[in-house]
């Protein structure tokens, strides 16, 4: 009587068991099609290394790509003399300025980049008159510019922003805004005729790569990695 | 019974859990445009000429006094991990020291660390070409007079896929096991 009410009882017992085979299997593939498609946590593409460079500043100071790692780095890029077609990008930059003057002091630094991509290297002086003239402070907004064939390299081959001179002296290209983390990889590129090139946009997304630098540490850096195999990418 | 499904169940868990990189995964992948440059006895060498393997690429020096020393240990302990795969697995070191560093030179050196790595020179327009879209910054400074100059230069490790596309990147310091698992990870 005892050894069939314990066989009963073992009977019982199996029954949720043998569920759990399906169960288990179930709640995983249901947690990873949530995760894929309710995408709680968001991130940028890695995109590949923005490239090397060495420029000049308008304070004369040489500045590299390694003088900018472990700051997120906007980077613009456009002749001295662009009148009408730049001028939607530096207004950008003007408020993507403000925005970094806002950021908080554990969040990590956003610095700004405007390359000038003339034939000839621009002086310091004439750096510095083209920084105050869109006010750009120069703790924070660096207007730069080098050897031409070196920014060929870095603009075009790097940052894949190509541009031409034209026989009136006049530059064909494309506006172009770039994102870059604080390990040197870019994290987003803003076209102006192909892609969002807006304030809210860029703003938005810079937002999200400060979070994933804030919390992508210990275990929630497999969260982040899951975000990023499962192209969870903010928009 | 219940022993063997849960058993099998972990067992696919495993299996289709994505695999974690240790190195920075890029995505989505890019390629990587082919350069040439000079190889041992100073043959051409083509980046494209490795296509089918998975390419280690970096940039350093013979005279360079930490650094690359320690990230060539660290990539010839990946090698060896990697074991009987690793004949699908080139090393290269593109010296940014071209003005020192022969194709000779170079041989000796990396033949101190892995026969199997192969070191490239060429002109330093030709490694800037193949260093700038990748990241790679480097710059001559003055050292002292036992070292003469020393090369400020980018330490990063870059992987490229069987493809041609640029799929990893390791930042100094990454341990050689890292590295190997990351490998044998992408030639499965």
């Amino acid at each position: 009587m005892k050894a069939a009410a314990l066989g009963a009882a073992d009977h019982q017992l199996t029954v949720p068991r043998r569920w759990l085979l399906f169960i288990l299997p179930a709640v995983l593939a249901l947690s990873v099609f949530a995760f894929a498609t309710l995408q709680p946590i968001q991130v940028l593409p890695r995109i590949r290394p923005a490239p090397a460079f060495r420029v000049t500043d308008q304070a004369g100071r040489r500045l590299t790509n390694e003088d900018l790692r472990g700051q997120v780095v906007l980077y613009t890029f456009r002749p001295l003399r662009c009148a009408a077609a730049c001028e939607p990008t530096d207004a950008i930059m003007r408020a993507m300025q403000e925005y970094a003057r806002a950021l908080s002091a554990d969040e990590t630094p956003l610095r700004l980049v405007t390359m000038l991509f003339d034939s000839e290297p621009l002086s310091p002086e004439t750096l510095q008159a083209f920084a105050q003239a869109r006010g750009a402070d120069p703790a924070r907004w660096w207007m730069v510019s080098g050897d031409p064939a070196g920014l060929k390299q870095t603009i075009g081959a790097g940052f894949e922003v190509y541009y031409a001179a034209g026989p009136d002296g006049e530059y064909a290209f494309e506006p172009a805004i770039v994102l870059v983390d604080a390990l040197g990889i870019i994290r987003g590129d803003y076209r102006g005729r192909t892609q969002n090139l807006d304030v809210a946009t860029i703003r938005r997304q810079i937002a999200v790569l400060q979070s994933e630098i804030r919390n992508d540490q210990g275990v929630n850096r497999l969260a982040y990695e899951a975000a990023h195999f499962f192209l969870c990418y903010a928009h | 019974m219940v022993v063997i499904g849960l058993g099998s169940a972990a067992w696919l868990v495993v299996r289709l859990w994505p695999y974690r990189y240790h190195g920075l995964l890029l995505e989505p992948a890019t390629p990587v445009a082919d350069f040439a440059l000079t190889g041992p006895e100073g043959r051409p060498v083509r980046l494209s000429d490795f296509r089918g393997k998975v390419t280690v690429l970096y940039f350093g020096y013979t005279y360079c006094p930490d650094v690359c020393p320690t990230t060539l240990a660290e990539l010839a302990r990946a090698l060896q991990r990697v074991g009987r795969r690793a004949d699908q697995v080139q090393v290269i070191m593109i010296t940014v020291d071209p003005e020192r560093d022969t194709p000779e030179i170079l041989a000796r050196y990396l033949a101190h660390f892995d026969a199997r790595f192969l070191g490239l020179s060429g002109t330093a327009a030709e490694i800037a070409a193949a260093a700038t879209p990748l990241g790679i910054y480097f710059a001559k400074h003055e050292g002292t007079a036992a070292t003469g100059y020393l090369v400020d230069h980018t330490a990063t490790v870059a992987v490229i896929d069987r493809d041609g596309y640029l799929r990893l990147v390791f930042p100094f310091g990454t341990p050689g096991e890292d590295i190997a698992s990351d490998l044998i990870h992408l030639l499965k």
